[in-house]
């Protein structure tokens, strides 16, 4: 019954989500390959969300949080300056919080040749 | 697979649950069947909500800024304040101080507990997915399938009490025999609000046993169904024989009583795993 009931938890966990997905596009697109880094990157979210928190790796080695003080309502569309770490694969992962009160949180990547 | 904090969201939901129903439900079954001895009962569970309540609060906060700093983060906290979930953490600790307030004022006083209840129940209707949809008929079938799920929880531990004494056995079956009166419309009403929230979060047969969400209703719903084959044995069986004067009945009703808690608790279990970490069906 104990291994059933496991089985039946970790199955539903394999199909699950943490937390609603709720971002339409974003510019560079998601697993997108450029030529040149853009001076920053556009994110369109279904909704209006409060971005709380987001963090920017490159090439698995240097992470930093994006400064989000003038980023202080609630909206549809962000627009976040980059920096430039050099050619590789960055990953932007956000956090944030819907008009509805769900903690929101995603992860995409873009790769700079 | 959800991360820490993930996992304590969930713990603290199903504390959460546990909590607010088992201390409703005792005041609701204490006014209906006259219990004595049940302050501390729903003062304990009262006191588990209303930690639950704070503590899901702030680890919202945590998940806002992906690390234990935004537990106590006074901006993080302020802007959840200014929605639902904030509404719905003033709801719970109104609503669970005014039931504790309840049980010091005496007989009278288990009203004041029994509204109090009914606000902290209410806060359930403020966030979660039945929120999201934006409708009346389903935050009365949420409503009423809170209550009569805590009718049902919070009869259980002072009906074992009284049938764990050979002074009170009369007791416990003529309460036993006026619950099982009462649960002939609360547990119908149960299942049928409760397979109606489930059509319209689910909505069809496909996304019940495609989705995770839809697998963990089908788990949920075989718990209750267990559930219901105890509260048959009871209803059928134990308190008929325990009226009669078996005394290995008051025994088995016990057993019986102590295998439905473990089965609520797997439940109350399974709804924070639904209500926290999977995705409804699009």
């Amino acid at each position: 019954m104990k291994t059933l009931l496991l089985a039946g938890v970790i199955g539903i966990w394999a199909t699950a989500v943490m937390a609603h997905s709720p971002l339409e596009k974003t510019i560079p697109a998601n697993e997108a390959t450029i030529t040149q880094m853009p001076t920053e990157v556009l994110m369109d979210f279904k909704g209006d969300i409060r971005l709380t928190k987001v963090s920017i790796t490159h090439a698995d080695t240097h992470s930093m949080d994006m400064d989000l003080g003038e980023q202080t309502s609630f909206a549809q569309e962000f627009s976040l300056p980059m920096q430039d770490m050099g050619a590789g694969v960055y990953v932007v992962e956000w956090r944030g919080l819907g008009a509805d009160g769900h903690a929101l949180n995603g992860t995409f990547s873009f790769t700079v040749e | 697979m959800p991360d820490a904090f993930g996992l304590a969201a969930i713990v603290t939901k199903f504390a959460l649950y546990l909590g607010i129903m088992t201390s409703v439900g005792t005041v609701m079954a204490t006014l209906m069947f006259r219990f004595d001895r049940t302050r501390s009962l729903v003062m304990g569970f009262a006191g588990l909500g209303l930690i639950a309540a704070m503590l899901a609060f702030s680890l919202r906060g945590a998940n806002l800024t992906g690390d234990i700093s935004g537990m106590m983060d006074p901006e993080m906290l302020g802007l959840l304040w200014t929605t639902p979930v904030g509404t719905a953490l003033l709801l719970r600790l109104v609503g669970l101080s005014l039931l504790i307030l309840g049980v010091f004022l005496g007989r009278a006083g288990l009203w004041i507990s029994l509204l109090g209840g009914a606000v902290a129940i209410w806060s359930f209707i403020q966030i979660g997915h039945i929120a999201g949809r934006d409708r009346t008929l389903l935050d009365i079938a949420l409503m009423l399938h809170l209550l009569a799920a805590a009718l049902w929880i919070g009869v259980l531990t002072p009906l074992r009490r009284l049938a764990s004494s050979i002074d009170t056995y009369a007791s416990a079956a003529d309460v036993g025999h006026r619950f099982g009166v009462v649960a002939s419309v609360t547990v119908p009403v149960l299942i049928i609000v409760g397979g109606y929230m489930g059509y319209h979060l689910v909505g069809s047969f496909l996304a019940l046993i495609g989705t995770g969400y839809g697998q963990g209703l089908i788990i949920k719903v075989v718990f209750v169904g267990g559930l219901l084959g105890l509260a048959a044995a009871n209803k059928l069986r134990f308190i008929p024989a325990l009226r009669a004067g078996d005394p290995a009945a008051a025994s088995h009703l016990s057993k019986s009583i102590s295998i439905e808690w473990l089965i609520i608790l797997a439940v109350l279990g399974m709804t924070a795993v639904l209500t926290s970490n999977l995705k409804l069906p699009t």
